[in-house]
């Protein structure tokens, strides 16, 4: 193995003797092959070909202010609690868990909350989701609802500071 | 012994391209390996579904760890080297350093992917990081356990620094709806 015929291979058959010598040579290119070998294989298990994803996110100048309507916006409220407080303009907040209880990953948020989202965005096309994370809140929790934000298309949301107000309307809630 | 055997002994095969294609798979392995730099502290990315790929140059990232600490690291070194004598170099000098251990830690410094940043100095290092290159590309690696509190810090700062679109790093999740 590992011995390679030269490509003219044709032993002895040509006119000068020179020539006719250097013709049919052998080189042992073993070694050689198993070091590109070893190498080839140590690259290809060591490569991974890993660039991490990134979700974009847009915040608004610090100056800018939107008015909206107060019955198109539906805050969201997370206290740390794994509860999401979610109210309609100034009702009472309604607390939906935000993941399954059997849901032991934690890998999207509760169905409940999902089904409410999408039928809000389905009703009125004007609805703005404010959602709020207290201090207490995790960074897990804020990449999940983005995320989940981002599945269904809705891009009328924003990220806004938890203020002791909110922190009154959790408490509201019970 | 059979015959068929003694003539198996010698036989030869032409390996050329076998071994062609072997070199061909080897340099390219070689030449797209980036080895990946140590971290400086280990973070489990939290997941989504995503699938935007991070810009490749030009990137300020700032991590939070799952203890809320928060590193910064900028990916050219022209842009490091304007952070160190922008900020760093004063604090070196003032603290009596001579001017060759300096010039040595700068040199560590424009080595290192990331840096460790106290919360309220990390305005400055943002800023100057701004400053040192226009292009800059804000990216934010977070641990999947950091409190929502030190992300919003640093949100915060990319608001007065007035990098309004900035990337979050997460990585793709395999789940099945």
């Amino acid at each position: 193995m590992g011995i390679v015929d030269s490509p003219n291979g044709r032993r002895g058959i040509k006119k000068g003797r020179r020539r006719s010598k250097r013709i049919g040579f052998h080189l042992d290119m073993t070694p050689m092959v198993d070091v590109a070998f070893l190498l080839l294989t140590f690259f290809m298990l060591t490569t991974t070909f890993s660039k991490s994803n990134t979700m974009e996110i847009n915040i608004p100048p610090e100056m800018l202010e939107v008015k909206v309507a107060e019955n198109n916006v539906m805050t969201m409220r997370i206290a740390g609690d794994g509860i999401a407080y979610c109210s309609l303009g100034n009702e009472v907040p309604k607390k939906i868990p935000l993941y399954d209880a059997n849901d032991t990953r934690q890998l999207s948020l509760s169905g409940e909350l999902r089904r409410l989202l999408k039928q809000l965005t389905a009703d009125n096309k004007k609805m703005v989701i404010v959602v709020k994370l207290s201090e207490k809140a995790k960074y897990k929790q804020l990449v999940d609802i983005i995320d989940e934000l981002n599945l269904m298309k809705i891009d009328r949301f924003s990220l806004d500071d938890f203020t002791e107000q909110d922190a009154m309307e959790v408490k509201r809630a019970g | 012994m059979s015959r068929i055997k003694a003539k198996r002994i010698g036989f030869r095969i032409d390996m050329t391209p076998m071994v062609d294609v072997a070199f061909l798979l080897l340099t390219f392995f070689m030449l797209t390996t980036k080895f990946r730099p140590p971290e400086v502290v280990k973070i489990t990315l939290p997941s989504s579904h995503s699938v935007q790929k991070l810009p490749e140059s030009n990137v300020l990232t700032v991590t939070v760890s799952a203890q809320n600490k928060f590193f910064m690291g900028v990916s050219s070194q022209q842009s490091r080297e304007k952070i160190f004598n922008a900020v760093v170099k004063s604090k070196l000098k003032n603290a009596g350093l001579p001017a060759a251990a300096i010039a040595d830690s700068l040199k560590n410094f424009k080595l290192a992917e990331s840096f460790r940043v106290e919360g309220d100095e990390l305005d400055k290092y943002v800023v100057m990081a701004r400053f040192a290159d226009p292009k800059l590309r804000p990216v934010i690696k977070a641990d999947a356990d950091a409190g929502f509190e030190a992300v919003n810090h640093v949100i915060k700062v990319y608001k007065k620094a007035n990098l309004l679109t900035f990337n979050l790093i997460t990585v793709l999740k395999r789940e099945v709806r």
